[in-house]
This record gives structure tokens, C-alpha cells and sequence, in this order.
């Protein structure tokens, strides 16, 4: 029998394309292949996975791509990265930061999809995420961001009653003493530049894609 | 011409006086905390009480903030019928789904019926009676959750919109069922004396869906709901409220049967009478710049607004609970011609 290995690039491209053209199915079966030809598995994610969710990114930007396309999107890419993850190397490169992300909906409101949605990218993009979910306590978000040690606290709401919990979450922080130290950046229906200038927020950002854009400046992420 | 003369005509196209200022509940939430201290009626009280219900729906009238009564002021009696956990909100918070009915898809057909006749369902009965007894001259508008919007009440949103793709069978029958308790209710409404539905999904909006899920889903469900509550009622006019941008979705758009089709303010009027030839215009005064800008502002986006025709002028998504009244009343004024 001859078997015929496929090359990295191939790989890598079937890798992309998985996540790309929401081939959830078989994200798995080609991230195995990948590893038992020997490449590397950082490889894979970073110039497979996680390239094909940037294109995927790329189409949504272009209004060719919507929200539920993203969604399978991120499981087909998800469903590879379970295959790679324990391929990782262990140990971070030597000074290598390690950025960290709180993020949920602020108290009073339960829409959660853009919030998923950003998530999703920010992991993409390489932060650690820490969901907090929906309706989420006000004090919550300060709390989880001391304890972890986050740089960027994410808040998202799609009404403006619910608006004003997202300047107490700025308020809060100054009042612990540790506004210099956690960015925040916020996103929703109703909010704007304005709003985020008018709250002392660090940024805002109109959809999914941009956040990644926003949170990489906020944090200094190359 | 009275209020009620005004808006039904207004929404069948016939023409009018001036156009109608209204709100009609529901999602599109028509009461701020400022109305409940003087009419001293309180949220959460008011949602599960049908004579508090019917008063602050009144008050809403009588302060001079809209030209019509509604109710409820929530969007989340349909799925609490059908099983999800609700927290009643507060005087500034609206009520909101805090527990999903369903883990999976999979479990849909063991969900109760929705009974119109129980619990919260019946309090807005009841407050549609009360409301119906006392004026005959200003439109009871009843409100309901768009099918989307109801099924993600029910469960998790994520793993609703992947099914939409992905487990198509199992989602069609997930939203005949939503649909068919919301025509129970629905009707319901009309039978205690609702003068116009209003339906609002901002679940189920294109930029979410695109073109193609949101034709197969909001398009069809929207459509068999609003044919459920025409049979038998044929003359009820129906308002269908849709968040978000619409450019991407205008074309599967103009097969909902509805009388008039409310906007995000972002969507601009002026476009959307373009790409929806026919149908009554609703709308869209920035909800954002109703609780956060001042009165002399909101006169000047009211007329924006009504040049731009819109035939019924309305805040675009409802109202924040911390708009003020001023704000309000200057909206209602400027239609007024005051």
C-alpha cells in the first residue's frame, strides 16, 4: 500500500480551509492527520486554525459572513484545537506575556451572542479568556480581573438601560486604586466613541472583528 | 380625529390628520421610572398585577407621553409560560430570562403549551380589559415576542443559531411550536380587546442570520404568525419590529405580510420607504438619544424623523426606564405641532 503524507502546507491550508468553510465535521480527523505526519502543532493553530477564523473574520467584515456563520466557524476551530492542545509545548518562551481578558454582560441585561461572539476572537487572537457570563454583578468584573490579573476587562450591553453599569464598572476600578492597571473596552448596540470617551472607558469597538483590533492596541499586543 | 381613528388609519395607509406619536410596549418598553413615581406605580408590581398593569399603561397616556396604551413591558411572558426562569427586573430594570427551558434542541417537544389563560399571560388579559372598559377613543396595542426571539429565551442563543443551520428539521419544528403558542396568545390578546398587535424580534435580525436564515426563519415564523391572528380577525393591523441593519435583508423583508415595519435608528427612514414600497413606515427615534440627550434635541430628531416620513412616529427601540419625561413629552409635542 502506499500511503501517500501530505505536506505541511497542505495540511495547514485543509486546516484553514476546515475552519473557513465551516467544516466542523471533519476539523478533528484533519488536525489528526496533521500531527501523527509529525508537524508541529503550534503550527497548526496559529497557520491553520487560527488563519482560517481570521478569514472567516475577513468575510464577516465584507458582510459576506454573519454572526451564525461564525458560530460554526468557531466550532470547526475548536474542534481542531481539542486535537492540537495537548501537542502544545508546555512552557511559554521567557518573558512572554501572558494577556488576560474579563469579559460578560453587565448587570440587567441577558444578550449574550455579541459577547460570545467577541470572545470567541479575543481567544483567537491569543488572550486568555475569562467569561463571566450575562447579567453579570457589577463588582464581579473587578473582582475576577484583580484576582486573575487581567489587563482588559470586556463589557458588553445591547440596551441603554443597562448603559450606566458599565461606567460604575470604570468607577470601581479608580476607587480600588487600580484603574491604571486593567484596561477597559466596551461594545454593544447602543454605544458609540462618545459614550466610551464620556465614561473614561479605554475603547470601543463596533463588532467582533474590531474588538480584536481594539484590545491588541489596549494591551500592547504585537 | 381621535387617537384611535388616527392609528389605524395610519397603519392601513388612509389618510390622516397628522401622524400618530406612539410606543407600543412590549420590547419596545414605553415606561421610565420618572412615570411610575407620579402615576405611583411600580415595576416589578405592575408586571404581574393586571390593575397596576393597566394603570401605568393608562398613566402612559394620560402624562402625556404617547397617544396609545400597551402592554406588557416585557418581552419574556411567552418563554416564562413556556418554561424559562424569569427575574422580574426592578424599577429600572426590565424583567429578563435569567434560566433556558431547554439543554438541547433535541428536548423541545416535552415544553408545556403555552396557556394564554395562566400566570403572567393572563394578568396582560386582564389589564387589556380593564384598559378596554375605560376609553374607546385611543388604540390598546398587545405585544408579542417574535418567534426567534422566544425560542432564544428558551434556550441557549448559541446553540439555537448553529441548529438553524445545522439541525434544520429539529429547528423548523422547534419554531412551528413557539409560533403556534404565540398565536394562542395572540389571539388571546385581540379577544380582550387589543386593537393593534405589535411583534418584535431583535433576535432575529440579518446581521445575525444573513439574508438566506433570516428568509427561512424570521421571514416564515413572522409570517404564519401574523396569518394565525388574521384568521379570524382579518382587519387587526400588525406592526413588526426588527433591530439592527436591514440593508443586507430588504429583499426577503418585503415578503412579511405585516401592515408596518419599525426600525433600529440606525436604519434610515428615507431608505427603508424606498426598498419596502407600500408599507407603512414606523419609528425611529434614537432610543440612545432619548435617555441621554435634551429636550431641544429630541424636537429636532422628532422632526427629522417626520420629514423623512415616517408615518408613525415612534422611539426606535422603545424607551431606557431613565429617559426622562421631558425628553418624552417633547417628542409627543413636536407631532403635536406644539
Amino acid at each position: 500500500m502506499n500511503i501517500m503524507v501530505k505536506s505541511k502546507e497542505e495540511l495547514l491550508q485543509q486546516l484553514s480551509d476546515c475552519v473557513f468553510e465551516m467544516d466542523d465535521e471533519n476539523a478533528a480527523d484533519v488536525a489528526k492527520d496533521y500531527i501523527a505526519a509529525g508537524y508541529e502543532a503550534l503550527d497548526g493553530v496559529l497557520k491553520g486554525l487560527v488563519d482560517g477564523m481570521n478569514r472567516a473574520g475577513q468575510m464577516y467584515e465584507e458582510e459576506e459572513y454573519f454572526v451564525t456563520d461564525l458560530l460554526v466557524c468557531s466550532d470547526a476551530m475548536y474542534n481542531g484545537l481539542d486535537v492540537l492542545r495537548e501537542h502544545l509545548p508546555q512552557e511559554t518562551a521567557e518573558g512572554a506575556v501572558n494577556y488576560k481578558c474579563v469579559i460578560g454582560v453587565v448587570e440587567g441585561d441577558t444578550h449574550d451572542i455579541g459577547k460570545n461572539l467577541v470572545r470567541i476572537m479575543l481567544e483567537t487572537a491569543g488572550f486568555e479568556m475569562y467569561d463571566l457570563g450575562r447579567d453579570v454583578p457589577l463588582q464581579s468584573f473587578v473582582e475576577k480581573a484583580k484576582d486573575v490579573d487581567a489587563q482588559l476587562i470586556c463589557l458588553s450591553t445591547l440596551m441603554t438601560t443597562t448603559m450606566p453599569g458599565m461606567k460604575e464598572v470604570v468607577d470601581i476600578l479608580v476607587k480600588e486604586g487600580i484603574r491604571d492597571k486593567v484596561k477597559v473596552m466596551i461594545g454593544g448596540g447602543p454605544l458609540s466613541q462618545a459614550y466610551c470617551n464620556q465614561i473614561n472607558a479605554d475603547g470601543y469597538a463596533v463588532n467582533a472583528t474590531g474588538a480584536v483590533t481594539v484590545a491588541k492596541q489596549l494591551v500592547g499586543m504585537a | 380625529m381621535d387617537s384611535k381613528e388616527r392609528l389605524l388609519n395610519a397603519l392601513k395607509g388612509v389618510k390622516t390628520d397628522r401622524s400618530p406619536c406612539i410606543c407600543p410596549g412590549g420590547m419596545m418598553n414605553m415606561v421610565v421610572t420618572a412615570l411610575m413615581e407620579k402615576a405611583d406605580i411600580h415595576w416589578p408590581e405592575a408586571h404581574t398585577d393586571p390593575i397596576k398593569m393597566a394603570g401605568l399603561a393608562k398613566a402612559v397616556y394620560d402624562y402625556g407621553c404617547f397617544e396609545n396604551y400597551g402592554v406588557p413591558f416585557c418581552m419574556t411572558i411567552e418563554a416564562e409560560q413556556l418554561g424559562a426562569v424569569v427575574d422580574l427586573g426592578s424599577t429600572v430594570y426590565e424583567p429578563h430570562v435569567t434560566g433556558y427551558a431547554l439543554e438541547d434542541l433535541s428536548q423541545w417537544n416535552k415544553l408545556p403549551h403555552l396557556d394564554p389563560y395562566s400566570n403572567r399571560a393572563n394578568v396582560v388579559l386582564d389589564a387589556i380589559k380593564i384598559l378596554k372598559e375605560q376609553a374607546d377613543k385611543i388604540p390598546i396595542i398587545g405585544n408579542l415576542s417574535g418567534p426567534v426571539s422566544v425560542a432564544t429565551s428558551l434556550i441557549e442563543p448559541v446553540v439555537y443559531y448553529k441548529a438553524l443551520r445545522r439541525r434544520k428539521e429539529e429547528a423548523h419544528a422547534f419554531m412551528k411550536f413557539v409560533t403556534e403558542g404565540l398565536i394562542s396568545f395572540g389571539r388571546a390578546q385581540i379577544e380582550a380587546g387589543a386593537d393593534v398587535i405589535a411583534i418584535s424580534d431583535p433576535s432575529g435580525t440579518g446581521e445575525i442570520l444573513g439574508p438566506r436564515l433570516f428568509e427561512e426563519y424570521v421571514v416564515t415564523y413572522i409570517n404564519q404568525l401574523i396569518d394565525g391572528l388574521r384568521e379570524g380577525n382579518p382587519e387587526i393591523p400588525m406592526i413588526v419590529h426588527i433591530c439592527g441593519r436591514m440593508h443586507k435583508v430588504y429583499e426577503p423583508l418585503n415578503k412579511l405580510r405585516a401592515d408596518a415595519h419599525s426600525f433600529d435608528s440606525i436604519v434610515s427612514i428615507k431608505e427603508s420607504k424606498k426598498m419596502l414600497p407600500g408599507k407603512t413606515m414606523m419609528g425611529n427615534v434614537s432610543t440612545f438619544a432619548l435617555e441621554f440627550a435634551d429636550a431641544d434635541r429630541i424636537r429636532l430628531m422628532t422632526q427629522k424623523v417626520m420629514a423623512e416620513g415616517s408615518d408613525i412616529i415612534a422611539p426606535a427601540c422603545g424607551l431606557g426606564t431613565k429617559s426622562s419625561l421631558e425628553n418624552i413629552q417633547a417628542m409627543l409635542n413636536a407631532v403635536q405641532g406644539k
